[in-house]
């Protein structure tokens, strides 16, 4: 089994072609809709990262997955990330659990301490914590998930006594994630837990994650888990197009833009060259783009190298136009995860 | 001597509870399961204006004088320090230049730093040995180093630092014991 999604932060960004910025009601909208084609096209899971800025719509992602739910018939909903650590896990069980009635039991969460800072002040969180308020939020969340009611005790929540937490889900469970950037402590620790691992790919060689995996098997083996029953998927940015170079030419000035808005040197965007972009869109490297075919090596490569079975796929980084983007969803759904599907089924039919 | 070996440590971090302090508090365990020790701890951050003010030795307020005899006269020095900027804080080195020249000759010193990135690990070749090597200091040979990424919080969670951190004293054992009882100078 292999499952491939898309997942959205709802960037509000000024197209760098038109010059135009799409209004926040327009890009709820799209965002639904990119949810709405992703399930008609036979993908398997949706996501919605959090930020809580002007430049995306992305600050209450559990309220976007519930439209999305009402719009969709059988595809996973998930936060891409859920920011545990300036959340109250109670709340996001409450939202999680209602977003799985809803949807008839397809509500996931990936917990992860977030790349971005701003919800920690805005929900008066110290960034002094950081560490210590995800470990803490993430114990009470897998406990919840647990047991009803509930008697918790933490060092910064208020502790619970006999709490009744509600609903509980649809279905048995509602799966819990934790999302991972490379560094070698949360690799360990989600290990330790026996929790499936969401792996995140920015740029890089397509290795980049070797160590981190090794860690992850090895703290989860050492912890009693089935290290190889463990999940782990890889979430990295990418654009699947007519041809190998149409792929390219209409992902670049859109991810050249978001990096340039999002990812900062000496303070500042810093522009990523066509030269630099195409290298990390080579085979070695870790960007998902090109053509059907070319996608589905790399996702199979990723398969092979790290042992995942989930690819989420950011498609539209930077703002890349609806229609565009929407095609990308279709051509994933309907040309590369056949073909994905198919070779690891041949794979692990062979292995076994 | 003490049967014991006496480690000090040099804690060039201001922040308490810190990375630096939980790299040490490894590298203290992992060496009394090799040999007895007790130890004590400079924070150099923590010495005050008596500590700050002063230019020369004779300067230094009676609490610091005491705390520099404590290094002076450590079987095992562990320098462990945060990169600040490139390097060790100024308020470590301002400890440094105020011990004794000779003071911390042949005296084994072990290095420990962290820092944010794997891209500051050589500061301790490259800043830390050359200080000890001006004092003409015993240092280990495995200097130990650990980034953010290594620690949940503070707590340790790479293994790859601590296989480092017991290869390092395991260099030394033989002769921190023999230090620890008087029997090899």
């Amino acid at each position: 089994m292999f499952e491939i999604g898309i997942m959205t932060f709802g960037e509000v960004t000024e197209d760098p072609v038109t010059g135009k910025l799409p209004s926040p009601r327009r890009r709820v909208r799209e965002t639904i809709e990119q949810a709405r084609a992703a399930d008609e096209a036979g993908l398997d899971v949706f996501g919605v990262g959090e930020h809580h800025r002007s430049d995306f719509v992305g600050s209450a992602p559990s309220i976007l997955l519930a439209a999305a739910a009402e719009h969709t018939e059988r595809i996973k909903l998930t936060s891409a990330v859920t920011v545990l650590g300036s959340e109250d896990p109670v709340r996001v069980w409450e939202q999680f659990a209602t977003l799985d009635l809803l949807s008839a039991g397809r509500a996931e969460i990936i917990a992860g301490r977030g790349s971005y800072t701003e919800s920690f002040p805005l929900f008066g969180y110290d960034l002094g914590d950081y560490a210590d308020l995800f470990r803490e939020k993430l114990d009470l969340l897998l406990r919840i998930r647990e047991q009803n009611s509930l008697t918790w005790e933490g060092r910064l929540r208020a502790p619970l006594v006999d709490a009744d937490i509600a609903p509980r889900p649809y279905g048995e469970t509602i799966p819990i994630w934790v999302g991972v950037g490379g560094s070698p402590a949360s690799a360990v620790s989600t290990g330790r837990l026996g929790l499936p691992m969401a792996l995140a790919l920015l740029l890089g060689p397509l290795t980049y994650h070797v160590d981190t995996v090794a860690l992850y098997r090895q703290a989860a083996a050492d912890a009693g888990h089935d290290a190889g029953a463990m999940p782990i998927s890889i979430n990295t940015h990418g654009f699947v197009g007519r041809t190998s170079q149409e792929a390219r030419d209409t992902m670049f000035p859109y991810f050249a833009k978001g990096m340039m808005d999002n990812n900062h040197q000496r303070g500042r965007g810093f522009p990523l060259s066509r030269a630099a972009f195409d290298a990390q869109s080579s085979p070695g490297a870790g960007l998902m783009v090109g053509s059907a075919e070319e996608v589905a090596e790399k996702l199979l490569a990723y398969h092979e190298l790290y042992g995942v079975t989930r690819a989420i796929v950011q498609l539209g980084f930077g703002g890349v136009p609806q229609s565009e983007h929407l095609a990308a969803i279709e051509r994933l759904g309907a040309e590369v995860a056949p073909i994905v599907r198919r070779e690891v089924e041949a794979r692990q039919a062979s292995v076994a | 001597m003490s049967e014991r070996l006496r480690v000090v440590v040099v804690n060039g971090s201001p922040r308490e509870p810190s990375k630096t302090m939980a790299l040490v508090d490894v590298i203290l365990d992992t060496l009394s399961g090799m040999l007895p020790l007790e130890s004590a701890r400079v924070d150099v951050y923590r010495l005050g204006p008596g500590f700050t003010g002063a230019i020369e030795r004779e300067d230094v307020t009676p609490d610091v004088e005491a705390a520099l005899r404590l290094v002076e006269s450590a079987d095992l020095l562990v320098a462990a320090t945060p990169v600040f900027r490139g390097s060790y804080p100024g308020m470590f080195k301002h400890l440094f230049d105020l011990v004794d020249q000779y003071a911390l000759a042949n005296k084994p010193v072990l290095l420990a730093a962290t820092g944010g990135g794997d891209r500051h690990a050589l500061v301790l070749e490259h800043a830390l040995r050359p200080l000890f090597g001006f004092f003409e200091a015993l240092t280990v040979p495995v200097a130990i180093f650990a980034s953010s990424g290594d620690f949940d919080g503070t707590v340790l969670l790479n293994p790859a630092v601590y296989g480092r951190v017991e290869t390092g004293l395991a260099d030394v054992a033989d002769l921190l014991r023999a230090r620890a009882t008087g029997t090899v100078v």
